[in-house]
């Protein structure tokens, strides 16, 4: 750039992205244009360089940003022949004081200036918001992996229940009613459905690094793709721990259906 | 007595366990088959959809159509891009977002909202304009079903549900107000004839969809309307790649993309999500399943190593009882396989309505599509997981010590 | 001079234990022909069992030589030695071990199959030895359907499938009651008289009475071989 282009230049904020892939840094002066031909081409000086916030709806796409104070902006983007000041903007950001306004805010809004359409930020995607879908899909997903599961265990739990058929048809023969054998059942399967499931949440913890750190890396992002919350560890637990211990009762329940003499025999 | 035969007797004898084993498979082989779906089934449909659009080509401002700013000076660019030698024809799109007046109000004062009738409905205005090389009529990206398709700044065709929501026939008039420039705009109303009900295959599944000249697109807009298209399409004579190389070279500031080349970067940015989830969730499938099976198979081993050791006493070799462990798996991982592909299905049937509902996503696309690929894949996957939820049981019996376990059934 | 079977010739067998090896069986010799009925007895712990494993090909000795049929077993692969357990011993064991989902013709069949018989072959000889043990009538029971000591007949027919040369039982009334392991007794007698070799591991007096040849064995040894 000529020598006395930086005295007259705006200053701009571009993201990484764009500063690692156009090899610019803190001080470079570019020239910013509202299309390709470069028409009505204006000179400014990268003041600095920003991460920009992940938008999870261009994953994969690199954000090459930049940031202008609004006049800048909409000197570059004018169509030749438009006045100044008869520009439009597009959004108005709003940060409240108390965010639990955020609906009565909008409401005044709507109703005091027609032509406006004020949301919270909330509500902006609705419900067929891609993450709401996400959120659906990956629903399913687990569901159906629960399902999956949830046979599967009891497939187990009739095989290791069956390992003892001889151990519960002595007890039932020294006079135990069945119903302490399923107390006994139960408490042993509550431990070890407890043991498991939290042997499952530290391996999702651990998981949760090793996603987040590869699709980071992959996508070259700060978004984080899996958060193990507290909602998630309690729901976790809340349906595998009484699925591993009603496994467990229902096929000791049908062992138990059988005399103990028979389940004693070898 | 064959392995197989043997096997199934084993299975069979133990009739609960059997059963929960391969539904378990089924239910995982269900996933698998479905994640193996996903990993190209947007490709695929994606493709299908954009060759069937008769269209070969898109010229866009953006890295890809429908990002990145609109084409300035679209008429021109249209005009050049049509006199290439190798163009049949070029279309420009212009899209803006229109609220449709639903009928069953009052009628209007002037040019007052109607009011009456609901809120209006959200739709989405699709404007073209083009030229062909020996002036034929051009296709529009949509498909006329009823009626005849729009012509001049007055008339439009609309989708079904349109036509149903705002209770409009051919032959009806429309009201609505359409933004060209910005997102929203308080316009007054444009009232156009609707002369065809209309299919919009790239219309998203929540969107409806108008279509018409951009004359009437610019009536719709109040006049407020610059001379820009969201998108080019055009047709080529010769080979797509050829023409889309031809218009790079005479507009090197637009993006010229064959359908194939749109594909290949929708895989890259769009797509790639639902790729990569297909991957991990393939991967974790086919553990899970190994471990699952691996564990029935050890216990179940492990419950009749007296038996086991009692054939080889008598004779079996030790070939024999591992391919009987085999055998089992196999019929397991068979069984629950075959379930798994009915299963599969109806699950991606579930699943792919789920993420039609994303917006931006074409009513036409499929997250879910068959394929024999997947399917080969699918079986070549299940054949893995027998043998190698096999392998550790198998290793069981096949080092079994046959005197040692016979002594310690004895003393058991 | 009948043919020998077995040669076993200052066999041992030593187990690796924590606090040491432990000598099941100690410096063994001893011959079994054709046609011989032998009666192997001692405390538990012994090593009778060991010793019978080894005659037929189950385990290896640690120390000696074993020949069966002149040829030593030691220098056997595993698939040879299942070969001659297929068909040229036969196994019968305590706790029967008849595979539960198969019919008794079925378990009989078994040996059959693996050797590689037609499936008239099959069904002939399985015919022949159900009748021979008197259970053509429980052809089609399991043994879930069969009582002790129609089990352990069962699985006599079964160690019979192949015609062996020898027939080696560890324990065959060992969980039946007197009068049915006499029914038992009777009928290894029967099987002897037509032809087999028979060794019988056994704590039972009135069937190692029943044998030609007693040995007795001690701490691994063979303490005492009488002859009856």
């Amino acid at each position: 750039m000529p020598a006395g282009a930086s005295a007259k230049a705006g200053d701009i904020l571009i993201s990484r992205q764009l500063a690692a892939e156009r090899g610019l840094v803190v001080g470079s002066i570019v020239q910013l244009a509202a299309d390709a031909a470069g028409t009505g081409a204006r000179t400014f000086r990268i003041a600095g360089i920003y991460e920009p916030t992940p938008d999870p709806a261009r994953l994969g796409a690199v954000p090459r940003e930049v940031r202008l104070h609004l006049p800048d902006l909409l000197d570059v983007t004018r169509p030749p022949g438009q006045q100044p000041g008869t520009e439009y903007i597009a959004n108005i950001n709003i940060a409240l004081v108390d965010r639990a306004d955020a609906t009565a805010f909008s409401r005044d809004v709507n109703a005091r200036m027609p032509g406006l359409i004020a949301r919270p930020s909330s509500e902006a995607a609705g419900a067929a918001g891609p993450f709401r879908v996400l959120e659906r899909f990956h629903l399913a997903i687990a569901v159906v992996t629960i399902v999956a599961a949830t046979v599967f265990l009891l497939a187990l739990t009739i095989m290791l229940v069956d390992e003892r058929r001889e151990t519960v048809g002595i007890l039932r023969l020294i006079g135990l009613p069945a119903r302490r054998v399923l107390v006994q059942v139960l408490i042993e399967g509550v431990i070890v459905a407890g043991a498991g499931a939290a042997f499952g949440l530290v391996l999702a913890l651990l998981s949760e690094g090793l996603i987040n750190a590869f699709f980071q890396w992959r996508y070259d992002t700060a978004l984080v793709f899996v958060r193990i919350t507290r909602d998630v560890a309690f729901t976790s637990a809340a349906i595998a721990i009484p699925l591993g211990a009603s496994a467990t009762v229902l096929a000791s329940w049908a062992l138990l259906r059988r005399s103990g003499l028979r389940l004693a025999r070898r | 007595m064959n392995a197989l035969a043997f096997a199934w007797r084993s299975l069979v004898r133990q009739p609960a366990r059997a059963t929960l084993g391969v539904l378990g498979v089924a239910a995982v082989g269900a996933l698998l088959f479905d994640m193996l779906l996903l990993s190209q089934g947007l490709i695929v449909s994606m493709r299908d959809l954009l060759a069937r659009s008769g269209w070969d080509i898109r010229v866009s401002a953006g890295d890809l159509p429908g990002r990145g700013g609109r084409v300035s000076a679209a008429t021109s660019t249209a005009e050049r891009i049509a006199a290439l030698p190798s163009v049949k024809a070029a279309l420009m799109v212009r899209v803006a977002n229109a609220q449709i007046e639903r009928s069953g109000g009052g009628p209007p004062i002037g040019d007052a909202p109607s009011i009456g009738g609901g809120p209006p409905i959200a739709a989405v205005f699709e404007g073209i304009g083009g030229r062909s090389r020996h002036r034929e009529p051009i296709a529009p990206p949509w498909t006329v079903v009823r009626g005849r398709e729009a012509r001049g700044d007055t008339e439009v065709v609309i989708d079904s549900a349109i036509a149903a929501a705002a209770n409009l026939q051919v032959g009806g008039t429309i009201t609505l107000r359409a933004s060209c420039v910005s997102d929203r705009e308080a316009l007054p109303p444009a009232r156009l004839t609707v002369v065809g009900i209309a299919e919009f295959p790239f219309a998203g599944t929540n969107e409806d969809a108008i279509g018409g000249s951009l004359d009437a697109l610019k009536a719709a807009c109040g006049g407020n309307v610059g001379d820009e298209a969201d998108l080019l399409l055009v047709t080529s004579v010769g080979e797509p790649a050829e023409t889309a190389a031809a218009i790079r070279a005479e507009i090197p500031h637009l993006n010229a993309l064959t359908n194939d080349q749109v594909v290949g970067r929708l895989q890259q940015t769009g797509f790639t999500y639902f790729r990569q989830i297909s991957a991990v969730l393939t991967t974790i499938t086919v553990s899970f399943a190994v471990l699952l099976i691996a564990v029935l198979l050890t216990v179940s081993v492990n419950q009749r190593l007296g038996e086991i050791a009692a054939l080889r006493a008598l004779g079996f070799s030790r070939w024999r009882v591992v391919t009987d462990v085999l055998s089992e798996s196999a019929l397991i991982v068979g069984s629950g396989g075959i379930l798994s592909l009915p299963l599969g299905l109806l699950l991606a049937s579930g699943l792919d309505r789920i993420l039609k509902e994303m917006p931006g996503i074409p009513a036409d696309l499929h997250f879910f599509v068959f394929e024999r690929d997947a399917l080969f894949t699918h079986i070549g996957l299940l054949v893995a997981t027998a043998v190698i939820a096999a392998l550790y049981p198998m290793r069981i019996v096949s080092s079994l010590p046959i005197a040692a376990t016979l002594r310690d059934e004895v003393i058991g | 001079m009948p043919d020998v079977i077995v040669d076993a010739q200052h066999v041992g067998r030593a187990f690796a234990m924590p606090a040491g090896p432990v000598h099941a069986v100690r410096d063994v010799t001893l011959q079994i022909r054709a046609g011989d009925h032998v009666a192997v007895r001692g405390p538990s712990g012994c090593g009778k069992s060991t010793l019978l494993h080894m005659l037929g090909c189950v385990d290896a000795p640690s120390s000696g030589t074993l020949l069966f049929d002149g040829r030593d077993v030691a220098t056997l692969s595993d698939a040879r030695r299942s070969a001659l357990r297929l068909t040229r011993i036969g196994f019968i064991f305590q706790r029967f071990f008849l595979l539960p989902m198969l019919t008794a013709a079925e378990n009989v069949e078994l040996p059959l199959s693996e050797a590689g018989a037609s499936k008239r072959d099959r069904q002939l000889r399985t015919k022949e030895l159900l009748d021979y043990v008197g259970l053509s009538a429980r052809a089609d029971h399991r043994p879930s359907q069969l009582s002790g000591g129609e089990m352990q007949r069962v699985a006599i027919a079964r160690a019979l499938a192949n015609r062996p040369q020898l027939l080696l039982a560890d324990e065959p009334t060992g969980e039946l009651d007197e009068a049915t392991g006499a029914q038992i007794a009777a009928l290894l007698d029967r099987v002897n008289a037509d032809g087999t070799a028979l060794v019988i591991v056994t704590h039972d007096h009135t069937l190692a009475e029943r044998a030609a040849r007693v040995l007795t064995m001690r701490d691994g040894c063979i303490e005492q071989e009488t002859r009856q």
